[in-house]
């Protein structure tokens, strides 16, 4: 059983050649096409330390950076925590993928459209940081700097990602998707804390868009200690805070979509997921989210019936 | 530290455990195709999104396009192969889309064989809503997925 220090220490006199493996589904495609090409892997796999979701003191969850997603969703106490996580796996890439890519790799590669990275931001997610040196703490937002690229050294892994517990809480993730990659052309995710009817703090993180994700901080200011529960969802509240989601960014532009085409997207998604995770927290799961076994399939995505119904932002 | 230019791997594929010395870089899907002659599984896209590569990873579905055959080595590997029975009978799923008619050129099949087996291991009994998502990973150029959903779902009966 390999110990995380000696392959630190291997990564270190590899140097450039050399990059970490961890679920393989985002670095061995981009190998594929020739956009990575170590000569060195260092194989992740060993590290069982790395893998599993614990409860941290204040009742939020630290999430080894080897777990899976398909261990994430069946981890229940997380997914049944945080509606906006079990939206997101369910929609990121595919049951395949989903067995062997991580949540640190998630993480780590820093790809710009991305669904986990979103959820994470917006329940400010914290990384714990291993090297030769020793450890360090970093939040996800700073961490993450463009495309593909993250604050961490060529010797450094992600070894955990904590999320924080909240009080009354909803939240939600909305996607659109690509057709045959499942990639998120954009993306968003909210999570809003209610109290005394009143939206106590939200946050709103947006994917696919731009260079990076990113926190939708204007659009957060414009829901906050808004008025109580029948205004929440009315045309001007809602409408301010969608309007403003991709305020400042540059949006990518590319084969796929263009930059106003992903902003309208963004905008959509933003409505999609802000009253849903609003509803949730008033409700706790929306009932009529429910099938007729109780489960909720309903995809916040805008596959199938919806793809062509026009749908003002 | 020399890159090793070669790994030694050995898995159990299908009951039986098989060894190689082959190059770092070799993908799963091109170990069980070249070097142990299991062609059922196939390269599709090359790209991890077709699906016609998936085989079963310690029991659970994989792309074995997108998974080095170094990561699968003190593993198990089932492929398509591996699931008719040694007297030639078919396996529920495979029976299942003979019945339904759930293949026409037949390249989608072992992938899409492999991915049923992993939605009725993880939801016997599923919607035909869940049977197209847990599908989300596999493509068809012929069938339209109309049959391919009708023998997952016939499957399900059966296994029940």
């Amino acid at each position: 059983m390999p110990h995380a220090l000696d392959l630190l220490a291997e990564a270190r006199a590899a140097g450039d050649e050399a990059k970490f493996l961890a679920g393989g589904q985002s670095l061995l495609p981009m190998m594929k096409l020739r956009l990575a090409a170590p000569q060195v892997l260092i194989d992740l796999a060993g590290l069982d330390d790395l893998k599993g979701v614990r409860r941290d003191g204040d009742g939020g969850f630290s999430i080894g950076a080897l777990t899976t997603y398909r261990e994430l969703q069946r981890a229940g106490a997380v997914a049944g925590a945080v509606p906006a996580l079990a939206d997101a796996l369910a929609l990121l890439a595919d049951p395949q993928v989903r067995a062997r890519g991580t949540v640190g790799g998630a993480v780590a590669h820093g790809d710009p459209a991305a669904d986990l990275p979103p959820v994470l931001l917006a329940l400010d997610a914290e990384l714990t940081i291993a090297s030769p040196a020793g450890t360090r703490t970093a939040l996800l937002d700073d961490f993450l700097q463009g495309v593909f690229t993250t604050d961490l050294a060529e010797d450094e892994i992600v070894t955990a990602i904590t999320i924080r517990a909240g009080g009354a809480r909803g939240s939600a993730y909305a996607k659109f998707p690509h057709p045959a990659s499942h990639l998120p052309l954009a993306g968003v995710a909210a999570v809003v804390t209610m109290e005394d009817g009143r939206v106590a703090r939200a946050e709103v993180a947006v994917t696919g868009i731009s260079s990076r994700p990113y926190r939708a901080r204007d659009s957060e200011r414009a829901v906050t200690s808004r008025a109580p529960a029948p205004d929440l969802l009315s045309e001007p509240v809602l409408s301010e805070a969608v309007a403003l989601v991709a305020d400042g960014i540059t949006p990518l532009s590319d084969q796929h979509a263009s930059g106003p085409y992903r902003v309208h997207l963004a905008q959509v998604l933003a409505r999609r997921a802000i009253s849903s995770a609003i509803k949730r927290a008033q409700t706790g799961l929306d009932a009529s989210g429910l099938d007729a076994r109780g489960r909720d399939t309903r995809g916040l995505n805008t596959r199938g019936r919806d793809t062509h119904r026009a749908e003002r932002p | 530290m020399p890159p090793a230019q070669e790994v030694a791997v050995e898995v159990v594929v299908n009951g039986t455990t098989r060894t190689a010395t082959v190059p770092a870089r070799t993908l799963l899907v091109h170990f069980l195709r070249d070097h142990l002659r299991l062609t059922g599984t196939h390269v599709g896209c090359d790209t991890t999104q077709c699906g016609a590569c998936t085989v079963a990873l310690d029991g659970v579905a994989v792309k074995s396009c997108t998974v080095l055959a170094a990561q699968a080595s003190g593993h198990e590997i089932t492929t398509i192969e591996g699931l008719s029975k040694e007297t030639g009978d078919l396996d529920p799923v495979q029976r299942a889309f003979q019945d339904e008619h759930a293949l026409q050129c037949g390249y989608c099949t072992p992938g899409m064989v492999m991915a049923v087996r992993q939605l009725l291991a993880d939801n016997p009994d599923p919607t035909d809503h869940e049977v197209r998502h847990a599908l989300s990973g596999n493509i068809c150029r012929c069938t339209g997925y109309q049959n391919i959903v009708a023998a997952a779902l016939k499957a399900a009966r059966v296994s029940r």
